[in-house]
């Protein structure tokens, strides 16, 4: 009996040594949709790179948890002049991970780089005209002309702080093994399959991160992530799929998070088209959605009503209620309008997006109730977004997410015509929402601007160029060990703010 | 043998030249524009423009098909737009997987279709070989999406013997979890190969050399391992052939659940995000693997069988 005895405490020793190791090293595994492309932040366009860069990376300025505010990032202070035109910046004592120091240098090329010709948004930076190195420690960005949303495209992941020396010496090399400020290096990257991170020791954020290593792999199939949750072999699911979220939350161990990202989901209605043109029809069609009954049967509850084609961001007005469900009353404005009888169209859906299709159907059924008949047409992604850019459509389902914090950029691209998209290929125009864009990108933020923000949502909510459907959730799954973890507004994470407990 | 495989090799240039200009063409008519996917809906004309110009697609359509060629010859077969590497280097990290699988899963379609192929044309039209002919019609006709979750909720979660997916460092570390999708693909092959080794078995069982080597003296055993199998293990090498071709490029349901970064996956990828040269790439890569496999199926069959020769 002895040496048997003596074998289980061995075994039982070894194994409280193997979980001391364990406790030490804490690794964080994390299943991701998406494969992440490039860590060039001006090339990148895709969530799976953009999450990684934002933990590699970091900006001056950065989005808080609200998504509505701003909070310091390598910039531990800024002032922005009365007119606007000139932003100082004083950076905090960071370092990048192979502890050079972050310097103002390195802030005049990075930001420099992103309004590039080379650069995807471009466009976002290049009304910064100017820059003057006060110290290390102190840059001065100077605008030719007022333009508000430069200053919050700051915040925006392309906009992050690269090592100029780097950069300069290695090309696009260095963004195979990329050096940052952030919270985490990469310590390797198997494409298509996972990215591995160690905790940065010289990251500014005293005692952070609290794991030692995080890995993020590649799960495509949304299934496949939440199996592997229940395995134990991740720790954290991004996007489980939305029909399993309640079962998900009722399982031991599991615990279910979702936060209402940057997005509107709606119905383009083409205004050049009769009987589309006609508001009274605008408004009908949005009172015979019952958009609560949407949210639950597409959305599995995770969502909630849009008042507007608006994602729910900085400035948005809570008073804004959307549109009732009243079938009685759109058949009265369809009668007033001169369509008792109804009327036919198509509805355009991408056929690769589930929960726009079932959406679809859905409408098809309601719109049926006040006599409009719609057809609905399946078409690829690609087509779909060619097909309303010439105008040849009656009505599509798609959606907007918006990149930066600033919502400038959405309510450009939805409701101002011309622009680049002429109100999001609806043609649809409003000559006081087009005057208060232009007023808005001259006017400093504060409450002055947020109610120039509020009236353009008001315009663009009465008079309706898109049934306004929903804004869906973004959920995640994780252990129950798993503390601090949540998907910003911004869609992305922190995981510097996660630990594990035992 | 040589000069008949030099010979097949040359014959390939003009089946590529088909194949790259067919690929091209299709692709041009294929419609969405990448630019678009790049940048996102949100980007303006000047932004499209800028990006179209940096990716060569304002050039004339025979220029571009010109740069391609060009591609194709020196071995990069283009660089991706978004990956912004060379083509054959997001290859070279993906084949590995998918050789793998194509060779892990034609072990185990092997180990279980000879047995039951056997059996079966031992017990032919008896209650065994009827059995399991059912039960190799329903491994044919099983969805192999559902196959790995049967797989996956029985094997993984339930008994927790595999991991749920996701590929290893090394070789044994990936002969134990590549073990679940090769046997989902190796078991719709285990089910042609076991189908038709059958047939052949029985038909060679009545072939006359057999009546001659018994007559001979030989015994059943030994007519059975040096006749009868070998003869019929001919059909099995084109079967074989012909299905490695198709897992090349074909397993991309199984890579998906699986977590597999195989090509199927990289192509499925490439095509939501209008990577027109990964596609293109990809397709003449794909292309010159089927002809591969087949010049190297032919030559198995000509050293198998003396009969056939290599023209």
């Amino acid at each position: 009996m002895t040496p048997r005895l003596n074998m289980k405490a061995l075994l039982l020793a070894s194994a409280v040594v193997l979980t001391g190791l364990a406790a030490q090293a804490d690794t964080l595994r994390v299943a991701m949709g998406f494969d992440p492309l490039s860590l060039d932040p001006i090339a990148s366009s895709d969530n799976g790179s953009i999450w990684t860069q934002l933990l590699i990376f970091d900006t001056l300025i950065r989005p808080d948890r609200t998504g509505e505010g701003l909070e310091p990032g390598l910039a531990e202070s800024w002032t922005v002049s009365e007119d606007g035109l000139t932003l100082t910046f004083k950076l905090r004592d960071a370092k990048f991970s192979d502890g050079t120091p972050v310097t103002a240098t390195d802030v005049q090329f990075s930001i420099e780089r992103a309004a590039s010709e080379a650069s995807g948004w471009g466009r976002f930076y290049r009304p910064i005209t100017g820059f003057q190195i006060v110290s290390d420690h102190e840059i001065v960005m100077t605008l030719s002309e007022p333009f508000t949303p430069a200053f919050n495209n700051l915040a925006l992941f392309a906009a992050a702080i690269l090592p100029k020396a780097q950069v300069e010496a290695k090309g696009d090399a260095f963004f195979d093994a990329p050096v940052g400020s952030g919270p985490f290096m990469l310590k390797s990257w198997t494409r298509g399959s996972k990215i591995e991170l160690a905790k940065n020791p010289n990251y500014w954020q005293e005692g952070k991160p609290h794991v030692d290593e995080a890995v993020l792999e590649v799960v495509t199939e949304p299934s496949a992530r939440v199996i592997k949750l229940e395995a134990g072999e991740v720790d954290i699911a991004l996007d489980p799929p939305l029909n399993q979220l309640q079962e998900l939350d009722a399982k031991d161990g599991i615990t279910v998070g979702q936060t209402i990202p940057y997005r509107a989901d709606f119905v383009q209605l083409n205004t050049t088209r009769k009987p589309f043109d006609d508001q009274r029809v605008r408004e009908a069609l949005n009172l015979a959605i019952d958009k609560d009954a949407l949210v639950q049967g597409v959305l599995y509850g995770a969502g909630k009503p849009a008042a507007s084609a608006m994602p729910v961001m900085a400035y948005a007005d809570p008073a804004l209620a959307p549109y009732g469900y009243d079938p009685a009353r759109a058949k009265e404005l369809l009668a007033e309008a001169g369509y008792a009888d109804g009327f036919e169209a198509e509805l355009l859906v991408d056929s690769g997006a589930a929960t726009s299709r079932n959406a679809a159907i859905a409408l098809q059924a309601m719109l049926q109730q006040v006599g409009v008949t719609v057809k609905v047409q399946m078409l690829e992604g690609g087509t779909q977004w060619e097909t309303t850019k010439s105008g040849s459509y009656d009505m599509s389902v798609s959606y907007t997410t918006s990149d930066t914090i600033d919502p400038d950029q959405i309510i450009g691209f939805v409701a101002v015509n011309p622009e680049r998209a002429n109100a999001y290929h609806t043609e649809w125009h409003s000559d006081r929402l087009n005057e208060l864009y232009v007023e808005e990108r001259k006017t400093l933020n504060g409450p002055e601007r947020g109610a120039m923000f509020q009236e353009m949502v008001q315009i663009l909510h009465d008079e309706a160029p898109y049934i306004f459907l929903y804004h869906p959730a973004s959920a995640w799954a994780t252990k129950d060990n798993v503390q601090g973890f949540e998907v910003l507004p911004t869609s992305n994470f922190r995981l510097e703010d996660v630990s594990l407990a035992d | 043998m040589f000069l008949a495989i030099l010979k097949r090799l040359l014959m390939l240039v003009p089946v590529l030249i088909g194949i790259t200009l067919l690929s091209f063409l299709l692709l041009q008519i294929m419609p969405g524009d990448p630019a678009s996917r790049a940048l996102g809906t949100r980007a303006s004309a000047e932004e499209l423009e800028a990006m179209r110009q940096l990716w060569g697609l304002d050039k004339p359509l025979w220029v571009q098909y010109l740069y391609f060629l060009r591609d194709c010859v020196t071995g990069s077969f283009g660089v991706s737009i978004f990956h912004k590497q060379p083509i054959i280097t997001l290859v070279a990290a993906r084949l590995p997987f998918t050789l793998a699988i194509v060779a892990y899963s034609t072990v185990i379609a092997l180990v279980i279709a000879l047995p039951f192929a056997i059996l079966a044309a031992a017990r032919r039209g008896r209650l065994t070989d009827v059995a399991i002919r059912q039960v190799f019609v329903v491994l044919i006709a099983m969805p192999p999406f559902w196959l790995c979750y049967v797989l996956i909720l029985f094997l993984a979660l339930g008994l927790g013997w595999f991991p749920t997916g996701g590929v290893g460092e090394g070789f044994l570390a990936n002969l134990y979890r590549l073990f679940l999708p090769s046997l989902v693909v190796g078991l719709s092959t285990a089910a042609l190969i076991q189908q038709s080794l059958r047939a052949a078995l029985i038909d060679t069982m009545q072939a006359d050399y057999i009546d001659t080597a018994r007559a001979k003296g030989l015994r059943g055993r030994e007519i059975f391992l040096r006749h009868v199998l070998p003869n019929s293990l001919i059909s099995t090498i084109s079967i074989i052939g012909v299905r490695v071709s198709w897992i090349i490029g074909g397993t991309v349901v199984v890579e998906k659940i699986f977590s597999v970064p195989g090509l199927g996956s990289l192509l499925i990828d490439a095509i939501v995000s209008r990577d027109l040269p990964v596609i293109r790439g990809l397709t003449v890569f794909f292309a010159v693997m089927v002809v591969i496999v087949n010049l190297i199926t032919d030559i198995c069959y000509a050293l198998a069988d003396p009969r056939v020769r290599l023209e």
